[in-house]
């Protein structure tokens, strides 16, 4: 099993209590309160933190990419793409991931992976994702369009990169007269495709059918197995059986040398599970974004929303793995055990935690709990 | 006087509309708004005192089928001329409430015999220039409620129309009517840069009203419309919000049958 390194690189340098005084901490969020000064300090040290989890033994580092909201900075992840491609040398790079329903130029994005890939020798992963309703409003893409425009965009890339060209496209959303950029990728037949969900049903099948991996964002893992148990029976439907590698699980984590210090500093998540997660419905769900399907799915699951649960319950449900190396290694071994899955997402540095409990929970990860968990 | 209407499905362009039709006299087509149909209400009955009432719901709304390929106004516009050929309704008098407005306005100015009279009530279609039009999609149902009135304790069929809570089916509906008007509405926002221009060459009729306290389409939207459209004329009734014909009925069905006679 690979474990990977993951920090959405927040932005906490004002009073939480400020958010109150608007409907929501993204979107409309006034952005007089960000200092670029601050940011680019910020910058340096979570970059220095991604070449650690590298130099400590992390199979892969993570990032993403989200709009209008303090937390999380990266808002592009080919630009922090390209600049992991250069600074790490061996670590896999999950960018999870481009969104393509709010793109308007898919073509542009199918080289700018393929150029990923070339800097970096082959290491890139290339999550695509629909983006979540915010994304919808910050970009001003019709939300009712969303999975037309992820499908369409996402066949527009493999066929950019599988087929030489040059080609014409005439699509619903996108059309090019000449496709046929220099750049193309160095896995071959591209580089491998990953998506993530949190339970619409039509995610999972369109992961299976294209028989790409499927990473369960911070779901109950009741929810995360129902969800790949849905994938493999979509998989026995089409004749073939996804090993591990078709499976990832994003949570949090956080390591310290004890128990009791590790619950102290790992206090820190409690800020990324507060105010990012709120906000007014039409924000989350701009009307036509879910169907009715995912809508009725949600409803049967009855989750509880993670901003809703405490501290203890966080952890009581693997939202959030907290503790000393041995406690960690026996809940990702529970984990791993339960879900059958061939990568972790840890999201290991989050909210105001600071450089210094990050850098040794990446140190204790890297040196303790990954060698133990690994095989 | 009893309400008298029927309801049927009719045909156009391979899908079935949904279809409210009552009275006699001319035929008299209205068009809703982006909410949805609100049905056969006490303006529509007293209107089809005087004139065959037609109200159709819209493609994608109520239980209307939308065709797959109708995705913008100008869609709609075209897919209104046609309904209006099947039901022979070429020449009728038309009223468009709010984006129906603007409706109707997409269909006569590009269809110069569509409509004999006009009638715009505080029609979307147009961007004002110092105010905005209340963007009815990142906010909820509710507070769109709170917004569609000038004094929700003047409107006589309040209770009627939101007393009470909406059965699950009728949730659905909403969100599919909603869902519909972010289909052809979400950009340009609730209007259509050429309209202004299109607009000159409207020769029939026009009757504008709009609610002087309209909180969704500003009062300047109405000003804009009338100076657009030779010859129109612009009504404003004041103390009232977004749907006149509901919150102030009286002062609306005097200036509406004025007109429309």
């Amino acid at each position: 099993m690979d474990t990977y390194y993951f920090t959405e690189m927040p932005y906490t340098a004002f009073p939480e209590s400020e958010v109150d005084k608007y409907p929501a901490m993204r979107l409309t969020f006034p952005n007089s309160y960000f200092d670029p000064n601050i940011a680019h300090d910020l910058f340096k040290r979570y970059l220095d933190e991604f070449q650690y989890a590298e130099d400590i033994g992390f199979d892969g580092l993570m990032i993403n990419e989200h709009h209008s909201t303090p937390s999380c900075m990266d808002v592009e992840v080919n630009i922090t793409g390209g600049i992991l491609a250069r600074v790490t040398s061996k670590a896999k790079i999950l960018m999870l991931g481009n969104m393509l329903p709010t793109s308007d130029n898919p073509v542009r994005l199918a080289e700018e992976i393929a150029m990923l890939d070339v800097i970096s020798g082959g290491r890139i992963l290339s999550g695509f994702v629909r983006g979540i309703g915010i994304e919808t409003w910050a970009n001003n893409t019709n939300p009712v369009y969303n999975r037309e425009r992820f499908e369409e965009c996402h066949d527009l890339i493999i066929k950019t990169w599988t087929t030489p060209g040059p080609f014409r496209w005439e699509g619903k959303h996108y059309q090019y007269r000449a496709v046929n950029p220099w750049m193309l990728p160095i896995q071959q037949p591209h580089p491998p495709v990953w998506v993530p969900g949190t339970g619409s049903p039509e995610t999972v099948q369109w992961a299976a059918r294209n028989r790409y991996t499927y990473a369960a964002f911070l779901t109950e893992l009741k929810v995360a197995k129902e969800l790949f148990h849905n994938y493999r029976s979509y998989a026995a439907e089409d004749g073939w059986e996804p090993g591990p590698d078709k499976f990832a699980f994003m949570i949090c984590c956080h390591v310290n040398e004890t128990d009791e210090k590790a619950q102290e500093t790992g206090k820190a998540f409690m800020w990324r599970m507060g105010y990012p997660l709120k906000g007014p419905r039409e924000y989350w769900a701009p009307p036509g974004y879910f169907s009715r399907a995912g809508t009725a799915a949600n409803a049967r699951r009855r989750v509880r929303p993670l901003n809703e649960l405490s501290y203890q319950e966080l952890q009581d449900d693997y939202h959030l793995v907290v503790g000393s190396p041995d406690t960690v290694i026996k809940k990702l071994r529970h984990i791993k055990d339960e879900l059958g899955v061939g990568a972790l997402l840890l999201e290991a540095q989050g909210g105001p935690m600071s450089h210094e409990d990050t850098m040794r929970s990446i140190k204790l990860l890297g040196t303790e709990v990954i060698p133990a968990i690994r095989d | 006087m009893a309400a008298t209407f029927t309801e049927e499905f009719v045909e156009v362009a391979g899908s079935q509309i949904h279809l409210m039709k009552g009275g006699s006299g001319d035929p008299l087509l209205i068009l809703h708004g982006a909410g949805g149909n609100p049905g056969w209400i006490r303006y529509a009955q007293e209107l089809a005192d005087h004139y065959t009432v037609y109200i159709p719901s819209h493609p994608g709304y109520g239980q209307s089928e939308r065709p797959d390929w109708l995705e913008t106004m100008n869609d709609l516009a075209c897919f209104y001329t046609w309904f209006m050929e099947k039901q022979g309704l070429d020449g009728a008098r038309a009223i468009g409430f709010s984006m129906g407005g603007w409706l109707a306005s997409e269909i006569v100015a590009s269809c110069q015999h569509s409509f004999s009279k006009l009638m715009l009530v505080d029609p979307a279609g147009i961007k004002p220039e110092k105010g905005e039009i209340a963007d009815i999609f990142i906010i909820s149902p509710a507070q769109i409620q709170e917004m569609l009135f000038h004094d929700k304790n003047q409107v006589p069929e309040y209770d009627q129309l939101f007393g009470q809570e909406l059965t699950p089916e009728q949730t659905q509906i909403a969100e599919q009517n909603r869902e519909m008007a972010v289909r052809i509405c979400w950009k340009p926002y609730m209007h259509d840069p050429r309209l202004p221009f299109l607009l000159g060459r409207v020769n029939i009729p026009t009757q504008i009203v709009w609610g002087h306290q309209d909180q969704l389409v500003p009062l300047e939207c109405g000003e804009m419309f009338r100076d657009a459209i030779p010859g129109a004329k612009l009504s404003v009734i004041d103390k009232c919000g977004h749907l006149p014909n509901i919150e102030k009925p009286e002062e609306f069905m005097k200036i509406a049958l004025d007109f429309l006679a």
